[in-house]
Formats: structure tokens, sequence, C-alpha cells
């Protein structure tokens, strides 16, 4: 409890202060929330908004823990109701609907907490995904207040993973997984996961433009991939130096990549140029 | 208070009807047996067993026919999805062909038919592949035309 009160301490002195004195240790997430044009990333330990792009940043309080937890995934729902998602082991799901003040476990029918990766749905606000280690993929259709196992998952597992509406499911979407493999991908109804081309190394995150659902970005230790066809063909993009750890389109078309030392990135569809927001 | 005559009259009612409902369950599953053997065999196996390989894109690009038992991913898809994967087709969109990946059968299957043949799947899979469905199917139940 000392510890955690401690580390609202040291977030409320941060407020209003730049990304590169904040951000101290890794992103691991980041999520955009059009409707208030909010960019989210979070820490293991902590979650921040910014309202201007990435150039500074306001802590978001979470419930005092009881238990070590590490965040693995930020999320916000489609369709501009606000839901805000945290997730992690240790946390399972935890939901806030006023940006981050108040907070619910979103529990019933997961086997637990250990949620190493989490998504919510493209379009369909309500409709949310966790993978839970050693289980599966669980989806939710009424924002967390209940779950149901849909898949194991891919082998290999999961380290992040997205939904998108990529045309041509059979259902609703595509779910795109970054894992030690690769790139996987399946329709949303589960149907089978199918390597997403031959990237052959880890990924550590994945994202999808949403307003050109076949353009997919991959993060690797070997740089930044970029696929115009869902993730049939891939290429390395030109990036910053730092190894990317965590990645978001907007609606709008902007990337945001965040590095491992903390650095954040973004890249416009019009400029090919990457800008630095935290320096 | 019902008389005794009164509530042996409901029960025998209750069981005729019950009994109508399970003979018209096993016409329909039996009348898919006969459509599935004539239609989606071929492809699909005389048993549900799909093709080799299913799970993957063939040298042509296309994904084989997938598998209708308890082996393949059927029984995740709700009434509704079946109904219109079956009657219009599907194409999956990384398939290097310009064939659809299943092809419709709406000009060749009358509404009834499909659901038929849809009954007669749903006797390839596992009590707990049957009750998923069912879940899947409360939302999206086969459409007015075919119930």
């Amino acid at each position: 409890m000392a510890l955690v009160a401690g580390l609202l301490g040291l977030q409320a002195v941060v407020v209003g202060a730049r990304a590169a004195q904040s951000n101290r240790g890794g992103t691991v997430a980041l999520a955009f929330d059009q409707a208030s044009q909010t960019l989210f990333k979070a820490r293991a330990d902590a979650v921040y908004r910014s309202g201007d792009g990435g150039r500074h940043w306001a802590p978001v309080e979470l419930p005092p823990a009881s238990a070590p937890r590490t965040i693995t995934a930020i999320a916000v729902s489609a369709g501009g109701n606000g839901a805000l998602y945290v997730a992690g082991p240790g946390i399972g799901v935890l939901r806030s609907d006023d940006g981050g003040r108040n907070w619910s476990a979103r529990k019933e029918g997961l086997p637990g907490t250990d949620v190493a990766a989490f998504a919510t749905h493209a379009d369909r606000p309500e409709t949310i995904y966790a993978y839970v280690n050693g289980n599966g993929i669980y989806r939710s259709e009424d924002g967390g207040q209940h779950w149901r196992l849909m898949d194991a998952g891919p082998r290999g597992g999961i380290t992040r993973f997205v939904h998108s509406n990529m045309p041509g499911s059979m259902q609703s979407g595509w779910l795109f997984v970054a894992g030690p493999q690769g790139v996987r991908r399946a329709m949303d109804c589960f149907c089978g996961w199918r390597d997403a081309g031959e990237l052959g190394r880890a990924v550590d995150a994945v994202a999808y433009d949403p307003g050109q659902p076949h353009n997919v970005y991959a993060a690797t230790d070997a740089g930044l991939f970029f696929s115009t066809d869902g993730g049939e063909k891939w290429s390395l993009l030109n990036t910053p130096g730092t190894p990317i750890e965590a990645l978001i389109v907007t609606p709008g078309g902007t990337l945001y990549a965040a590095g491992a030392d903390g650095s954040l990135f973004r890249r416009s569809g019009a400029a090919n140029r990457w800008e630095r927001m935290d320096a | 208070m019902h008389s005794p005559i009164t509530c042996w009259s409901f029960v025998l009612v209750l069981a005729a009807a019950t009994a109508r409902g399970q003979d018209r369950a096993g016409d329909s599953i039996e009348a898919g047996r006969r459509i599935y053997a004539a239609q989606c065999a071929a492809c699909h196996g005389l048993r549900g067993e799909g093709q080799p390989d299913w799970d993957r894109a063939n040298a042509a690009g296309e994904l084989p026919a997938p598998p209708h038992d308890s082996e393949g991913h059927t029984w995740k898809h709700s009434d509704a999805m079946l109904y219109h994967l079956v009657r219009d087709g599907w194409r999956d969109p990384y398939n290097k062909t310009q064939r659809l990946t299943m092809p419709a059968f709406g000009q060749t299957l009358a509404p009834g038919e499909i659901h038929d043949v849809i009954e007669y799947l749903k006797t390839m899979w596992t009590p707990d592949q049957t009750r998923f469905q069912q879940e899947e199917s409360r939302q999206a139940p086969f459409p007015p035309e075919a119930r």
C-alpha cells in the first residue's frame, strides 16, 4: 500500500512534465481515443495520457494493487463511448468509463488475472478480447462483465494482439497476433490461425491502420516492418534507431511508435518522416 | 385444483408435441444428410473430415475445404453465419485465385434445405461444441426464411 501511495505521489509530481522526464522505463503499450484526441501510454507500472500528441503527459491513476502487477496492455473501446481498459498479469482487466478516475475489475468468466494481452474490437464498443496465459483467448461482448473462452490461441503464445476491421472475414474482423514466431492472424470467428507472411522472427508489437485496414505494422528487434496487403508481404521501414516496443495508428493515419528506452515517435501518412515527440 | 384427467391430458399433449418436434428434427437431419452427400461431401468429405492440410493455403493459394466434424471450426459459427456462408459463399481475401473459397449454394438449395444441411452438420460435434454453437446462435439465429 505504501509503495502504491509512493508511486501515486511520484505521478503527481510529474503532472505536466515532458515525457522524457516522466517516462523512465520502456513504454509497453499505446492507445488512442479518437473522440477526445487523447493518446495513452503504459509502462509496466503506470499509465499516462496526453492531449497534445505525446508532447506532455499526465498520469492516470489506477486502483491500489493488493498484489504484484504488470501492465501489458491499454486500449480504448470503439465507437467513442470512451471506455478505457488496462490489462496485465496480476491485474486481469480493468475498465474505466470516466477517463481513468474510477475503475472496475472485469473478471466474471476469466480464469484468473494472468492476462498477457488484451484488445478491443475495431467497431463494436462492448466487444473485447483477453489472452490469459495457459488458457487461451476470451471474448466479452458486454464490456467485460461476462467472458467466454473462444480459442486456445496460436501456437507459441501471444505477446500482443490487435483486432482489425480489415474486410474479408467470415465474421466481423480479424485478430493479428504478435508472438515469438512472427505475426499470425485469424478471423474473429477463430476459424484457424495462419502465419501472416514470413517474418520468421519474434514480434514485439503489431498495429493496423483503421483508415486503411490492409496496412499492418510489426515491430521486431530487426526494425519495424510494414505490410500493405494484410500481412502477406512485409518490407522494412526506415525507423528511429531505438527498438520499438509499442505501436498505435490513429484513425487519422498517424503512426505512433514507442521505443524501449521510453522515447516516442510519430509518423503521419502524408509526411514520410519520423518526428520525435518527447524531445 | 386440477383433476387427474386434466393433468394427464396435459402430459399427453405435451408428449405428443415433443414427439412431433423430435420427428421434425429427425426428418430435417435426414434430409440434410442426403443434401450433404449430394452437394457437400465431394469437398468436405463423406463423414465431414475435410481435405488434407485444410488449415493452410495450398500451392494455388487457396484454403482446402475444412472438416465439419469436431476437428474443424464449423461449430464455432452461429446458425446465421453458417446459413449465409452456404447461401452466399465466401472468398478468403488471401485467395490467390479468382474462385470463391466456399461456393455459393443460394441458387441450388432452398432456404429450408440449407437449414437442413446445417442441422445435419450439428450431428458431427461434441456436446461441448454443440453447446458453444447454441450460445453463438442465441443472438444470431437462422434468418426468418430458413426457420
